[in-house]
């Protein structure tokens, strides 16, 4: 099982999480198009790859945090709460 | 029963003589000693057949004498699949051999082998496919003629047990490289987790010479002094996950029947030893044909010699050590045949167990053939972290190709590579003083000795003893087309058996590559995969932990014969025998419910109206102190995702009531938008769903039965409908009082503190005794709102449910500047051809349409009926439906289809509420 | 309005091992045991939570982080239970009190500060014992290890499938565990915890006061 280094808690059991997928800017709900508005609600890049993810510790702090994860390898890096206030001290490679 | 086969005291022999045990083999009287496996005592009496094969239903005997010997698996009382060469004796046991019927020795299934070309590569996929209707036959016969023993369903073994263990070295395999890790790990400050499948740590050394047992002896008195390091024996690692999650699994641990040992270690250093290779030719399999390490095992751990008159057929050292201890045995030896010099093995014969092997340059009779012809590298672990192992032509064996494993992972002994047992030790010593600091500083690579590579001889035999593989079947394989490893391993099944490739993988392969003209290496291996070791289902799935809650009148409840209705974790009163009279007491008295489950949010802060603005569909910017409204919330698909109603307790403080199954997800639905929207908002949010007993005490009398508990102001003047008050309740300070109405009826939620709960509820029922209150469950609930026509969330609504199609367009608000879900209820209201929520009254009211059933039109499915029940109150049945917009217009005639395949009419009603559609009685 | 004649008792969600006695209006369990592990069902304790930003003024005031439990002066246990989260556990019936306290102390931060008395919204035990460590490992994930989860140490994990809070708050050198959960799971995180303790020979003793 996979740890996840979650900002305020440090590594944990990734099934304390929830996955809340890529992180995707919502569009201006009053100007967007029907296909931008779409998008946002449908489309997923799913690289293998690098890709910038949401994660909430639904079992732990409460938090939610983006982080980024390498979904073949399932490496992580650049963890950060959203409003900028996580720890760097547990934000550091799990491997 | 006798033991001719006993010998004497032997210097490493783990039996203890002073304790003979008494036991059961098909159904005779056996006997052995303490510290014998079931194989080793039934070896000593005599015994050489243990088991039927799979396959063919031929005699097999002692391969291994060690946890993987495939022929070994018996049934052990209600336990089947026993493996009878490790597992220990036990005082009366009862012990019977698997797969043979009518006995072990008559086995009319042996004719198996007679048409043993119709079961050849591929039999399954080519024989059983049609006609389709005869699956479930074949399936039955197949079923009675494969392997395994029978299980009941009544046994119980205890308690299948879980561990977390947190180390900084796990060490798996306890032999001599195992210990010298774990200690110099210790030494170097580790706390070690060092795990071995045998009931004693040593390895090879356990049935050595006494060279190896003196090492042997020193190496456990330092493990055993060493505090940093647990040992767990009789125990594996069966499996090594991302960041170096371990399985291991404990078969014996005090108290439990077995413990699944969840280990996240810093370091794995895997030290498994190596695994000894079965030659192939024609009589590989007969009882007597032994492997050098089963028969080293045999004489020095148990004592038992393990034929009369052997033959050898032998490659290394460890075939010499084995003719060694024959000699000292007693064993007449028939002949040596030394393939490092260039003599070969022929083919064995005899009926039921050997009598002849026929080398290159000569025939002996003998009862046992000793084969000692190479190793197997059990690379399990290290290719679970992502390992290819490569074939070294020269060492005829595969190695792991460390230099290329993720940080963290070690290996050492001779999956490493070759040397003396000091240089082995030595390695081992580096390893785990590197596995220690995570670094690879001071390991130097172990050589590889140069090996004869033999995998089999001039005639066929069995490849895979646990399937009845032969090397007939790979080369059908091939020559049908199956001529990768991957390919052929899965239409012969070889490597597919208990033993998982740890004794016939690198044979399969070597033939493969033989057959297909390429080399091993380019051949490559199957894939490692957990478990390593068979285990048990019970093991994996250990105690079942399945949270339930339960609110504070649940004494009451139990007393007084609530029928349990299991909702997500809660588990809640249905009804207390009679939902139709607890509706009719609600209708015309009153009664109390228990609504603990429904969600309850504590928002507090100047944000909060911004927040309910932007999560509701709804407008919330007025909501005065005091007021309560009903608010609905949708997803930014538009689809309802929720509802309940919110009250302003205070100027910066607000109480939200959610669905009680979506209370946990609206939850976490504010937090997100707080969190990652809208950091910036200065609201806090506090779950309080349990904080509160929720009682609703609804029906024309409940105000009467209400001011008799509390000093708040009734009067409908000051305490209308859709207001909340916060005061004295049973003489519970901090309760808090709802005037809502989902039942249709002059109704008041009480919110009092948890610890009070059955205390209010008792007083209420003790209370209202002259008004006739009675207590009323979640079904008369679901009857009185239907009949009242209010939407449940999830019920009348689904996945797919947008705003406008749950009746909710009083409520969509959208000249609000934003709303989660605004854009798609935008759209959805212009196109305005959605489906819609309406009432529906069956033409003939006695018919109940199941929910779910559908409404067709023109062969069309056009809606289907979400909730429906007998009315109590107007003697008739009561629905609400999700049906096409063109067909919703009050009045109109459906056709709805019931699961019993008739039709019947319903006609769309004027409106969702059925009882009270002006909604007088909740307002009075 | 009738007043009714009957003083409100309030109840743990956990069935009290009997007999049974009432301290300061809670019903509670006299039970005793002497067993090397014990488990306690401490419910009726005050509980008051109290919320700020994370790392924001308050918690300067406060003076306990997150991951971290401190004892005060007045005996009270304050846990950094969460990032801006606080829980503070102090003797029964002193919840009102201690709502005031924390109101005042933190008026003057100069943010948003909620305190709220969750007595009633949490269940709570206590598990103390050389061997309550090994007790948790079945049913807890989390290092339990003195190296990594000292005395004063405070976190929230899943336990027995149930999301708990936990605080390690050792009595008299003795290692002790705070759990405490929702307060309709309390009978099944207790069941849980008597049934992860029965090999270590775990037995119910009542609250002392």
């Amino acid at each position: 099982m996979m740890l996840l280094p979650c900002p305020w808690c440090g590594p944990r059991n990734v099934t304390e999480f929830a996955y809340r997928g890529e992180n995707i800017a919502r569009p201006d709900p009053n100007t967007a198009d029907k296909a931008t508005w779409r998008d946002y609600l449908y489309y997923r890049s799913n690289r293998a790859g690098w890709e910038r993810e949401g994660w909430f510790h639904r079992a732990g702090c409460r938090q939610f945090f983006s982080i980024e994860r390498n979904r073949t390898t399932n490496e992580t890096r650049g963890v950060g709460t959203p409003d900028g206030a996580g720890d760097a001290a547990h934000s550091g490679d799990s491997r | 029963m006798t033991a001719p086969m006993r010998l004497p005291s032997q210097p490493g022999e783990v039996i203890d003589r002073t304790v003979p045990l008494m036991f059961g083999w098909n159904g005779r009287a056996a006997s052995g000693y303490a510290g014998d496996t079931i194989t080793s005592a039934l070896a000593a009496s005599g015994e050489r057949v243990f088991s039927r094969s799979f396959k063919y239903h031929r005699p097999r005997g002692i391969l291994t004498a060690a946890f993987d010997d495939p022929g070994c698996t018996v049934q052990v009382g209600d336990e089947p699949n026993v493996r009878a060469a490790h597992r220990r004796l036990a005082a009366g046991m009862d012990v019977r051999a698997e797969n043979a019927w009518p006995s072990l020795k008559y086995d009319v299934k042996a004719a198996n082998q007679l048409v043993g070309r119709f079961l050849g590569a591929g039999f399954y996929y080519k024989t059983f496919i049609s006609p389709q209707r005869l699956w479930p036959a074949y399936e039955s016969v197949l079923r009675r003629f494969s392997a395994g023993g029978s299980m009941s369903v009544d046994a119980r073994r205890g308690d299948y047990d879980k561990r977390y263990v947190h180390v900084d070295v796990l060490v798996a395999g306890g032999g001599p490289a195992g210990m010298a890790a774990a200690l110099a790990a210790a030494d170097a400050g580790a706390s070690v987790l060092l795990v071995e499948q045998e009931y004693d740590l040593g390895g090879h050394l356990r049935y050595g010479g006494a060279a190896e047992l003196a090492t042997l002896r020193e190496l456990r008195d330092r493990v055993a002094a060493a505090d940093a390091i647990e040992v767990l024996t009789d125990s594996v690692a069966i499996g090594r996950y991302e960041d170096n999650w371990i399985a291991v699994m404990q078969r014996t641990a005090a108290g439990v029947a077995e413990r699944l040992v969840k280990a996240r270690a810093r370091s794995l250093v895997v030290a498994p030893g190596l695994i000894e290779r079965p030659y192939v030719f024609a009589g590989n399999d007969l009882p007597g044909v032994m492997l050098s390490t089963g028969v080293r095992r045999l004489i020095n751990l148990y004592a038992v010699k393990p034929g009369l008159r052997a033959a050898a057929f032998i490659a290394n050292e460890a075939g010499d050590a084995a003719v060694e201890d024959l000699r000292r045995a007693g064993v007449q030896i028939a002949h040596v045949a030394d393939a490092r010099r260039g003599t070969g093995l022929v083919h064995a014969t005899g009926r039921g167990g050997l009598r002849s092997v026929r080398f290159s340059d000569r025939t002996v009779e003998a009862d046992l053939l000793v084969t000692a012809v190479g190793w197997t590298a059990p690379t399990a672990l290290a290719s679970m972290a992502g390992d290819r192992p490569e074939f070294d032509p020269g060492a005829a064996r595969f190695f792991p190709t460390v230099a290329e494993l993720p940080g963290g992972i070690y290996c050492t002994g001779g999956l490493a590579g070759d040397g003396s047992l000091d240089e082995l030790v030595g390695h081992a010593t580096a390893v785990g003083r590197a596995a220690a600091t995570r670094s690879r500083v001071g390991v130097a690579p172990l050589p590889h000795d140069p090996h004869p590579a033999l995998f089999h001889g001039p005639t066929d035999g069995f490849v895979d003893l646990c399937e009845d593989v032969t090397s007939k079947d790979l080369a059908t394989a091939v020559a049908e087309g199956y001529d990768g490893a991957e390919l052929a391993k899965r239409y012969t099944t070889s490597t597919m058996g208990p033993t998982q490739g740890k004794l016939e993988v690198v044979n399969t392969i070597a033939m493969i590559a033989e057959l297909t003209g390429r080399g091993i290496a380019e051949t490559g291996t199957t894939t490692w995969r957990p478990p390593y070791a068979p285990v048990t289902l019970g093991a994996l799935a250990g105690r079942t932990f399945e949270p339930v809650r339960y609110s504070p009148m649940q004494p009451w409840h139990s007393a007084h014969g609530a029928k349990p209705l299991v909702a997500g974790a809660w588990i809640r009163p249905d009804h207390y025998g009679d939902p139709a009279a607890e509706v009719r007491a609600v209708r015309s008295g009153v009664g109390i419910i228990d609504v603990t489950p429904i969600g309850k949010l504590d928002l507090q802060g100047p944000d909060v109206a911004k927040l309910l603005n932007l999560l509701y569909v709804n407008k919330w910017s007025k909501l005065g102190i005091g007021r309560v409204r009903y608010g609905a919330m949708c997803a930014d698909d538009g689809v309802v995702f929720d509802d309940g109603v919110t009250g302003r307790l205070a100027e910066d403080h607000y109480l939200m009531s959610t669905t009680s199954s979506g209370a946990a997800a609206v939850w976490e639905w504010v937090e997100n938008w707080l969190q990652t929207e809208h950091p910036e908002w200065a609201v806090h949010v506090t779950p309080v769903t349990t904080s509160y007993a929720s009682i609703n005490v609804a029906g024309p009398k409940s105000r009467e039965l209400i001011a008799r508990v509390t000093d708040v102001d009734l009067s409908p003047d000051d305490f209308g409908y859709m207001h909340v008050r916060t005061g004295r309740v049973a003489g519970v300070e901090d309760s808090v009082l709802w005037r809502i109405g989902f039942t249709g009826e002059l109704s008041y939620e009480l919110h009092v503190p948890g610890a009070f709960g059955l205390h209010v509820w008792e007083t209420l029922l003790r209370e209202g005794a002259d008004l006739g209150v009675r207590a009323f469950g979640v079904e008369a609930q679901r009857i009185l709102r239907l009949e009242k026509g209010h939407l449940i969330v999830g019920q009348d609504t689904d996945g797919l449910t947008r705003g406008f199609s749950a009746g909710l367009d009083w409520a969509i608000k959208l000249d609000k500047d934003d709303f989660v879900g605004k854009p798609e209820l935008v759209w959805q209201g212009e196109r305005s051809d959605h489906p819609r929520l309406v009432g529906l009254a069956t033409v003939d009211p006695q018919l109940v349409p199941p929910e779910a059933s559908q409404i067709v039109a023109g062969g069309e499915i056009v809606g289907r009926v979400t909730s429906s029940r007998m009315s109590p109150t107007l003697r008739r049945s009561v629905c609400l439906a999700q049906l096409a917009d063109r067909l919703a217009r009050p009045g109109t005639t459906v056709n709805v289809r019931l699961p019993d395949g008739r039709t019947i009419q319903a006609r769309v009603t004027d409106g969702l509420a059925a009882v009270d559609p002006d909604g007088k009685r909740m307002r009075v | 309005m009738s007043e009714p004649d009957k003083k409100p008792l309030a109840r743990s969600p956990i069935a009290p091992a009997l007999p049974v006695r009432v301290v300061d209006g809670w019903e509670v369990s006299a039970a005793r045991s002497a067993a090397p592990l014990t488990l306690t069902d401490v419910t009726p304790l005050a509980k008051v939570s109290v919320k700020a930003s994370a790392r924001g003024p308050a918690e300067t005031t406060i003076g306990v982080r997150f991951g971290r439990a401190r004892r005060i002066d007045a005996g009270d246990l304050v846990v950094g239970s969460g990032p801006g989260e606080w829980l503070v556990i102090g003797g029964i019936g002193s919840a009102p009190a201690m709502t005031e306290h924390w109101r005042a102390t933190t008026a003057g931060a100069g943010e948003l500060v909620t305190v709220l008395d969750l007595t009633h919204g949490r269940a709570m035990l206590r598990l103390t014992g050389a061997h309550a460590a090994d007790a948790l490992s079945t049913i807890c994930a989390i290092d339990l290890r003195d190296s990594v989860t000292p005395d004063g140490t405070a976190f929230r994990s899943s336990m027995a499938a149930l999301v708990t809070d936990v605080v390690r708050d050792d009595v008299g050198g003795v290692r002790s565990y705070l759990l405490h959960c929702e307060r309709s799971s309390g009978q099944y995180l207790f069941d849980a915890v008597l049934q992860a303790g029965a090999a270590f020979g775990v037995e119910v003793c009542g609250l002392t006061t």
